[in-house]
């Protein structure tokens, strides 16, 4: 179990702190689900993490709205502001417990997730490895949705979540990439992050 | 066994619904407060109520598959699941709650979503338009338009959009995208191109 880290109040600003919360539960429906059908780890794992970042977030927001109220009228024009992030906050808490069934070693029945896997695309975790051609070519130099038909929904760079990538980010050694495609182009994502892949047609 | 296989693939297909109509009222929830739009907000919690009835179906017919004592955890998964989609979807209601409490949706919220999903409009398909009777793959409008359905209204209905669907004629289309691609959407919903 995650001990929970002390909350201390930092400034930022109610904007920020409620994109990045709806950016981030987002993503983490997408990679809940695929936690929970393929019953994977790694996935599970980034889920958990991005729930923290969420939870830290909520506070943020929480302590932010409180200083920035200082009449009725104030606390009026906020509350629908604190209303929305709690909901935000709970979507991704309900998340993290989809993708904790695989962590307690609940499965789903595998009929069921055969279903599943025909209807929708996969979603994949790829970390880019130091012999892999995808390091330093930005995401739009590689148009890998046009050539093997794979959507990078986000990127993991240590701590760091660039969720929804543009074009002009750099692809680096140690990137873990959170991808979405058919089955297909997932394969190929893997061998080039992996490094056996040299060449991108 | 073979009526197991059958309730499981029913069990799989309501699974699916209940998983697509939670998330499209999710995207509907935000549009409705960045639209200041009670009618959206009003589907949302009309979609609520429906999602509780297919989850309380989902619950019933997971629980008389008939499964076997050793199956029991991968139903319970079956269950669990089925809950989680049950709080995003209320979660969702929250949020369009907001809205219909008549809280002018604070300037902050419209710039988050705004910041995240660019800019969200609805738009009718007319008889004329070249979208009409042609499925969403063919029609291509992300390519066109830069513009990405969210959802379509079919008379009463609200419908997650699939590659495979077909367009009607007055359909109303939410799609979200940059501004620019706005003009290029109407264009294409109004008439022939």
């Amino acid at each position: 179990m995650v001990k929970p880290k002390k909350i201390e109040y930092r400034p930022i600003t109610v904007r920020d702190a409620l994109t990045e919360m709806k950016d981030l539960s987002e993503v983490m429906i997408d990679l809940a689900y695929s936690a929970a059908l393929m019953h994977n780890h790694e996935l599970t794992e980034e889920v958990l993490e991005l729930e923290e970042r969420v939870d830290y977030l909520a506070y943020m927001l929480n302590m932010n709205i409180m200083l920035a109220a200082r009449s009725a009228e104030d606390a009026e024009a906020l509350v629908g502001i604190s209303t929305v992030a709690a909901a935000t906050n709970e979507i991704s808490d309900a998340a993290a417990d989809i993708a904790s069934l695989v962590i307690q070693e609940i499965g789903i029945h595998p009929i069921v997730r055969e279903a599943f896997e025909k209807m929708e695309e996969k979603l994949t975790r790829e970390e880019v490895k130091s012999t892999s051609i995808l390091r330093k070519k930005s995401l739009g130099e590689l148009e890998l949705a046009a050539r093997i038909g794979i959507d990078i929904i986000a990127i993991r760079r240590g701590k760091r979540w660039i969720i929804d990538p543009s074009e002009d980010e750099t692809i680096i050694e140690g990137d873990m990439l959170i991808a979405r495609g058919a089955p297909l182009g997932i394969e190929k994502l893997r061998a080039l992050a992996s490094g056996m892949m040299k060449e991108l047609e | 066994m073979q009526s197991n296989k059958e309730s499981l693939r029913k069990i799989a297909d309501e699974l699916a619904i209940l998983k697509d109509t939670s998330e499209l009222m999710i995207d509907l929830a935000y549009s409705s407060l960045l639209l200041n739009s009670r009618e959206l907000a009003e589907e949302v919690q009309m979609l609520e109520e429906r999602v509780d009835k297919l989850h309380s179906e989902f619950e019933l017919l997971v629980m008389s598959s008939g499964f076997k004592p050793e199956e029991s955890t991968d139903f319970l998964g079956l269950m669990r699941l089925g809950e989680g989609i049950e709080r995003m979807a209320d979660a969702a209601a929250r949020i369009a709650e907001v809205v219909l409490r008549g809280l002018e949706p604070h300037s902050v919220l419209r710039l988050v979503i705004e910041e995240a999903k660019e800019t969200v409009i609805r738009v009718r398909v007319s008889r004329r338009s070249s979208l009409a009777e042609r499925t969403l793959r063919e029609a291509q409008i992300p390519e066109q338009t830069g513009m990405w359905i969210l959802a379509i209204r079919r008379d009463e209905k609200w419908l997650r959009p699939k590659p495979e669907m077909v367009i009607k004629a007055k359909d109303v289309l939410i799609a979200s995208g940059y501004a620019e691609g706005e003009e290029d959407l109407k264009k294409l919903a109004s008439r022939q191109t």
